[in-house]
């Protein structure tokens, strides 16, 4: 079943962030939500991770964890790689001694090998590049066997090659995991290489929807003003 | 008419005004909310020792060196200053009970308090901000656990423990830096000194001591952590928290100390 948006709406201070906007992203599929710099993309997934409580409107899951990785990773920077990754296996409640030292390194261990990690449990993430961190951050997001996975700006500040093999790890997470997932980008080969929908945002409404083809395609004025990365349109930069 | 009202002085004076009452008042919700959450959090305790310990030493060996200083110069110049006068005055065998009653019950407490909320208070308050503004406080959250019973209850324990002996220390090391100083500016014998000390302490301002450092430990502690928690807006956000730590600590510790004051002594 995945997720189910229905009629989300979300105000700061009077201001309206998300007005009224439905979608649905199924097990094994993936959205990704386009838009300016803040038309309210983030905002979508802060409320669909719990991180801000919505006004109105439903958010329908099958259940399960909802995992989200963060534009800048957000390693916890005091801690290594190993306590990183299985943070959540040792602090939550319901699972924290639920597995041995033993159990959770081979957890670990696997998680890493997903993301083309291997070995490096003991460093600390200033020890890494970028790229690095932003793939521990996907082994931490996934050691729960989440349903949901969100990902916001993935690829935001890494160099082509990186943002290639970021986006390569997002399809091959959505494979392994089944789960489904919805990636906030501004980047057309992002879209392109992982999603099989998407869903384009201004100033907190849906003003597109539909495939990564017909988003190229479509002859819309917002959708041919995002393609073409003009200032012309109807959308208009605050 | 209303921008002609905006413009004045006046407005931009109550206008202020306001503001900072706007945020005096909710600095002081969220420090009442994530206390009665830290407290609610500690029923499901799940802090290591090795957590408490880190944090601890973190907590002593960091701060005694400044702690043991200014409260031994403090002390110092206090002595310097009284012990002249008295032996003057034909009071010098009770400078060792005055040096005593002054470090015990007010100054020991109140500068080693001054001394760990600018190296403890400040250095927890950036440290969880910069958790803040770097989303990590937030992957907490996503990742289901509660970042107040994570972040706060060790540093909270330890601030807790600590604070009384480092007090301790302070306090003895303050009583014999003031006799060394009315040793030498005014030849008072050290055994003089130390005599009238037992004489002018008792058990209450032993544990009247310990009881306020304690409380000083979680105040300051748990200020410091709050103010990191609700930083926004980036690294000037970092800094705002900072001050507000300092701040209300410095505050709060006074406040206590008075009460304490008037509970026992008044």
């Amino acid at each position: 079943m995945g997720i189910e948006v229905k009629n989300l709406k979300k105000s700061f201070d009077n201001k309206t962030i998300i007005d009224d906007i439905s979608f649905k992203v199924d097990d094994g599929r993936i959205l990704s939500i386009v838009g300016f710099s803040g038309s309210g993309k983030s905002t979508v997934l802060k409320l669909i991770s719990g991180l801000l409580e919505k006004d109105s409107g439903e958010i329908i899951t099958s259940g399960g964890d909802v995992a989200m990785v963060f534009q800048y990773s957000a390693l916890f920077d005091s801690l290594n790689v190993f306590d990183n990754i299985s943070f959540a296996l040792q602090e939550r409640k319901d699972l924290r001694n639920k597995y041995t030292r033993k159990e959770l390194e081979k957890i670990v261990a696997e998680k890493l090998e997903l993301v083309g990690l291997s070995g490096i449990e003991e460093k600390f993430p200033s020890e890494l590049s970028g790229g690095m961190q932003k793939r521990v951050s996907f082994a931490r997001a996934i050691v729960t066997e989440p349903k949901i996975i969100l990902y916001d700006e993935p690829t935001a500040g890494l160099d082509p090659i990186s943002s290639t093999l970021i986006e390569d790890y997002i399809v091959r997470l959505k494979n392994e995991t089944n789960a489904a997932s919805i990636v906030v980008t501004h980047q057309m080969s992002t879209i392109r290489r992982t999603s099989d929908s998407v869903l384009m945002l201004y100033n907190g409404k849906v003003v597109f929807e539909g495939t990564p083809d017909e988003l190229c395609l479509e002859n819309t004025d917002y959708t041919k003003q995002f393609v073409n990365a003009t200032i012309d349109g109807p959308m208009k930069m605050n | 008419m209303k921008i002609y009202y905006q413009n004045t002085y006046t407005y931009k004076f109550l206008k202020l005004i306001a503001h900072q009452v706007k945020d005096f008042l909710s600095t002081l919700g969220d420090i009442i909310i994530y206390g009665l959450e830290f407290l609610k959090g500690l029923k499901h305790f799940n802090t290591t020792p090795k957590d408490i310990i880190e944090q601890c030493s973190r907590f002593a060996v960091s701060s005694l060196p400044i702690t043991l200083t200014i409260v031994c110069m403090t002390s110092i110049i206090i002595s310097m200053q009284v012990a002249e006068e008295m032996v003057k005055h034909g009071g010098g065998n009770f400078i060792g009970m005055l040096m005593a009653i002054l470090t015990v019950r007010e100054e020991g407490a109140i500068m080693s308090g001054f001394a760990i909320i600018s190296m403890i208070g400040s250095s927890l308050a950036s440290e969880i901000a910069t958790m803040k503004v770097t989303e990590q406080i937030d992957a907490i959250s996503v990742l289901k656990v509660n970042p107040v019973h994570y972040l706060f209850t060790p540093r909270i324990i330890a601030g807790t423990i600590m604070m009384p002996f480092v007090v301790i220390l302070a306090s003895t090391l303050g009583i014999i830096g003031g006799a060394i100083a009315a040793n030498i500016t005014s030849e008072l014998p050290y055994k003089a000194y130390f005599d009238s000390v037992w004489f002018g302490l008792s058990l209450k301002d032993l544990y009247v001591c310990i009881l306020k450092s304690i409380s000083f430990g979680f105040a300051i502690t748990l200020i410091s952590c709050c103010c990191g928690l609700i930083a926004k807006d980036g690294a000037k956000g970092v800094g705002i928290a900072t001050t507000k730590a300092v701040v209300w600590s410095f505050v709060s510790i006074v406040i206590i100390d008075l009460i304490f004051a008037t509970a026992f002594f008044y």
